[in-house]
């Protein structure tokens, strides 16, 4: 275009002007024979200068010319189709907006991140609380299932033998027995395979005795937990257990071990009316 | 011939070697191209018009590339590049028409 702009005739154009007009003066030497003939048309130059190739100054500078911008053509398609580089061709504004929601959006995921690790916590804690009261509840229920008669028990403690040749020990001897244990500290109790628990009762039975409507016979074998040095001692008190029951031709024998096992069972039974008050 | 041969050299190397273009070339390269595509399209049409000097074409071609990339490079620093490039892009395609317009009249008479 700039080439049009020279052959304007404008009057500061003056010395440009002639600038051009030297130009024809050697190109009019070579082709003298053919102008004067008729004046090209457009066609028919774009037809001769493509062929036959000219290696003239003239076409290699402009071939040069355009070797660079087709390079540069393609290499900006190149680098603009580039799939990953979107940001590439991004002016400085647009890559500060991004920048600037890709910090929000990350904030935002940060306080999502935050809150659920709060929850996730938050909820550890809770089924810890609950492993931990499910661990006491299991532990009370062992303990107090070991005065129910529910669970067996092991520890140290003595074993009463009552050996009754004559027939002469009754059900209120044998409770005064169970009673003077407890009153000594025996946790747990079994006589003969039944095991003694809070609304256990004795009953006569002709010659022998019946624990809970369980009859059992002599001798009975008394297996109780506690603690050794209290138990034997309340059991040989003057006037206590074992002299009553010498009295009436019994044999008593009281040995004192550093391991009772206590394995008679009881029914856990479900009150029908008393419900626990506690909460 | 010579110069169509050129052209198309150029675009095959462009393909093949594809270099990373450089950080601070990288704005000024689009309307570069777009500068010297009119400066080629203005020296077809001169040479149609058998008007063609092979010095005007270089001085226009590379003054063409560097005003356009001067006017990418002063907008940039004033703060209005994206409005000043798109400006340059539809003046220089303006300009780039009516020389295709020229050039199709001599090509096809119409």
């Amino acid at each position: 275009m700039s080439e049009q702009n020279d052959r304007n005739d404008q009057p500061e154009n003056r010395l440009r002007r002639e600038l051009p007009a030297e130009v024809p003066v050697p190109a009019a030497g070579p082709a003298a024979e053919e102008q004067p003939q008729q004046p090209l048309t457009g066609r028919q130059r774009l037809v001769k200068g493509l062929w036959p190739p000219r290696f003239t100054r003239a076409q290699l500078i402009v071939a040069l010319l355009l070797f660079g911008l087709g390079f540069g053509l393609a290499v900006q398609v190149a680098s603009n189709s580039d799939t990953d580089s979107a940001l590439r061709g991004a002016r400085q504004e647009d890559l500060v907006r991004i920048l600037d929601e890709l910090d929000s959006r990350t904030q935002r995921l940060e306080d999502e991140k935050q809150g659920l690790e709060k929850q996730r916590s938050e909820l550890q804690t809770s089924s810890d609380q609950a492993a931990e009261a499910r661990k006491q509840t299991a532990e009370k229920e062992r303990q107090l299932g070991i005065l129910a008669g529910t669970v067996a028990a092991q520890g140290p403690g003595i074993t009463m033998t009552i050996e009754d040749t004559k027939g002469t020990v009754e059900a209120d001897m044998l409770l005064d027995a169970i009673q003077e244990l407890r009153a000594a500290g025996a946790e747990a109790i079994q006589v003969n395979g039944v095991r003694v628990v809070a609304g256990t009762y004795f009953t006569d039975s002709g010659k022998s005795v019946s624990v809970d409507g369980n009859k059992i016979n002599a001798p009975y074998r008394f297996k109780v937990i506690g603690k050794p040095q209290d138990l034997e001692p309340a059991l040989n008190i003057p006037g206590g257990v074992v002299q009553t029951l010498e009295k009436e031709q019994a044999t008593v024998n009281v040995e004192r071990s550093d391991k009772i096992v206590v394995d008679a069972l009881r029914q856990a039974k479900r009150p029908d009316y008393a419900r626990s008050s506690s909460r | 011939m010579i110069a169509v041969l050129g052209l198309v050299v150029g675009v095959v190397a462009g393909l093949l070697v594809r270099p990373e273009v450089p950080a601070v070339v990288e704005p000024y390269l689009p309307i570069a191209v777009v500068a010297a595509l009119d400066a080629v399209f203005g020296g077809l049409r001169a040479m149609l018009d058998g008007i063609f000097d092979d010095k005007v074409f270089v001085v226009s071609f590379l003054s063409n590339v560097v005003v356009a990339a001067l006017i990418v490079f002063l907008g940039d620093k004033l703060g209005v590049g994206a409005q000043l490039s798109t400006g340059v892009v539809v003046v220089l395609g303006i300009r780039i028409f009516s020389n295709a317009a020229a050039i199709r009249r001599h090509v096809f008479r119409a």
